[in-house]
């Protein structure tokens, strides 16, 4: 978008102009985020996102840990797709050791990376529909949900901050009829998701709401530096899953779900249909999962790397998780930066909002799916 | 005009759908437990609220450098004659409001069973900060106990909610 475009979505009519905050403590910018809000009438004028309020310093706490204790803090950058966070820094890391990963502990990587992404995008689902009115919807979502976390409880023992994925493996292996249970979810889970559609996906009065709301088009999209599911409904066809595999990403089939205009509904709809995918994903990795240790070798109680840097980026549940890790050879990294998705998806908002009504503000902001744990660090 | 009813009869007919989702639902067993009287147990494994055995501690301080959030402490013990050390602790100390809940001091622990570990106890309250900090000496439960400064004493957690006392230790 250009200044003059920005000029011209203001309204015509001058009348007194009116700051209002929204948040940090509102419900609905999940988390702590202040918007600064110049309104005219109903139209917005001007939107200052305020970010900084949940910053704990990860990323310099990192540069004097050990590399199994950055693991411990990757967990609570993005709380909701924790085993992505673990994995990327875990990627990072191999890269610089250049150890082996056994084969077994690349499937059950994919494994949990696939139902943690399910996992994030019921709780997008559920929270959508309460920011916009709808609170059955949350109820079914949340059910679900719990499912998943039961899963993760019984593999690793925690329900949000797994630490599952190690360097070189995975904490363990699945326990006893834990393979059993999940497909039983599966079942389950795929019933439901034609629930999801009846209740809220199509239903008219959700779609008003969406459908003509917040558009984005693929290039300020693309200019914006967006990814994950939001560029993707923009109609951007990008998913790192499909053109940089890694892990065992490159022996599943799956599709990746596009948008058409890149509104709220179209945002929302390409992470429903992303969870069909990942149902898809893990059945594969359900069928053809391969036996052997799920812990390489090769790396130390207290683990130096080699001097040198690493980026390692994968899908995350929000878009392009990314780690840059320089080492100088100690045991603790030189300089962690996270590249994190939903602190680049947020950008956007001082200009989306612009020219927008008051009422579409929550509408908007429910549709990229930001966590703040992520945007701050 | 009939786009008009068209679009009211598709709202409508939505919303009974929806209904009928959820008049599904009503008929089914809740899902939700009713907490504080009905309570659920954790899966094998699950990382709790941190106990500890000083009788099998043999204070090798793995545990102290396993930990990302420095929050473990201790102190060797020393043979009373000869003035030496011994693998035993003196104390051993726990801030369980820096504990990250991660499980590498339990990984890190060479002794079978484990010194240190997990119990499936999540109701982790405090009064106060110095309930936080748990101690260990020779004689202690596996609770452990806390120092009141204010008594100069050490006090048994009567903040910790325990819906298990004793856990046995899961070998891995």
């Amino acid at each position: 978008m250009t200044e003059s475009a920005t000029e011209e979505k203001k309204p015509k009519l001058k009348s007194d102009q009116m700051f209002v905050n929204l948040g940090p403590q509102h419900p609905s910018t999940h988390g702590v985020l202040r918007i600064g809000l110049t309104i005219e009438g109903e139209i917005i004028v001007k939107a200052e996102p305020d970010i900084g309020y949940l910053h704990r310093g990860t990323e310099k706490l990192a540069e004097i840990r050990g590399y199994h204790h950055c693991v411990v803090i990757s967990d609570r950058w993005d709380y909701l797709n924790a085993m992505g966070n673990n994995m990327v820094f875990c990627m990072a890391t191999e890269k610089l050791m250049g150890v082996e990963i056994p084969e077994r502990a690349q499937h059950l990587r994919v494994l949990m990376l696939e139902l943690n992404r399910i996992a994030s995008h019921l709780l997008f689902f559920g929270t959508y529909g309460i920011d916009l009115g709808a609170f059955t919807a949350f109820l079914h979502a949340f059910r679900e949900r719990e499912m998943v976390l039961d899963l993760f409880e019984k593999v690793c023992g925690a329900r949000m901050t797994y630490n599952y994925i190690r360097l070189a493996g995975v904490m363990k292996d699945l326990p006893k009829d834990w393979l059993n249970e999940c497909q039983e979810f599966l079942t389950f889970f795929k019933e439901r998701l034609v629930d999801y559609d009846t209740l809220l996906s199509f239903n008219p009065i959700f779609l008003d709401r969406t459908k003509k709301v917040g558009i984005v088009s693929a290039k300020d999209a693309l200019d914006w530096g967006w990814s994950g599911p939001n560029l993707r409904a923009s109609g951007v066809d990008y998913d790192m899953r499909k053109f940089e595999p890694y892990s065992s990403y490159d022996k599943y089939e799956f599709e990746v779900p596009l948008g058409k205009d890149g509104s709220c509904w179209d945002r929302y709809y390409c992470r429903v249909r992303e969870m069909h995918q990942s149902v898809r994903i893990i059945e594969q990795v359900l069928g053809g999962l391969p036996e052997g240790p799920t812990l390489g070798r090769g790396v130390a109680k207290v683990p130096k790397a080699k001097p040198g840097e690493a980026y390692a980026a994968i899908e995350g549940a929000r878009g392009d998780l990314g780690i840059l890790l320089v080492s100088d050879g100690n045991s603790s990294p030189y300089r962690l930066h996270v590249r994190a998705p939903s602190f680049v998806n947020l950008q956007i908002l001082q200009e989306m909002l612009v020219g927008q009504k008051m009422s579409d503000v929550i509408a908007i902001l429910g549709s990229i799916d930001i966590v703040l744990g992520e945007v701050d660090r | 005009m009939i786009d008009y009813f068209a679009e009211i009869w598709n709202t409508f007919n939505s919303m009974l759908k929806g209904m009928a989702i959820t008049f599904k639902t009503m008929l089914k067993p809740a899902t939700t437990v009713q907490y504080p009287t009905e309570k659920l147990v954790p899966y094998e494994g699950f990382r709790g609220a941190l106990l500890f055995d000083a009788e099998t501690c043999i204070s090798c301080n793995l545990c102290v450098k396993a930990c990302p959030s420095y929050c473990i402490q201790l102190e060797n013990a020393t043979n009373e004659e000869t003035g030496k050390k011994i693998a035993k602790v003196a104390w051993y100390s726990i801030d369980l409001g820096k504990c990250n809940f991660c499980r590498l001091c339990e990984e890190a622990c060479p002794t079978k069973p484990k010194a240190v570990w997990h119990s499936l106890d999540y109701e982790l309250t405090f009064w106060n900060r110095d309930e936080m900090v748990r101690c260990w000496k020779k004689g202690f439960d596996f609770v452990g106990m806390y120092f009141n400064r204010k008594e100069k004493e050490f006090k048994k957690p009567d903040g910790q909610v325990q819906i298990q006392t004793v856990q046995q230790r899961f070998i891995y």
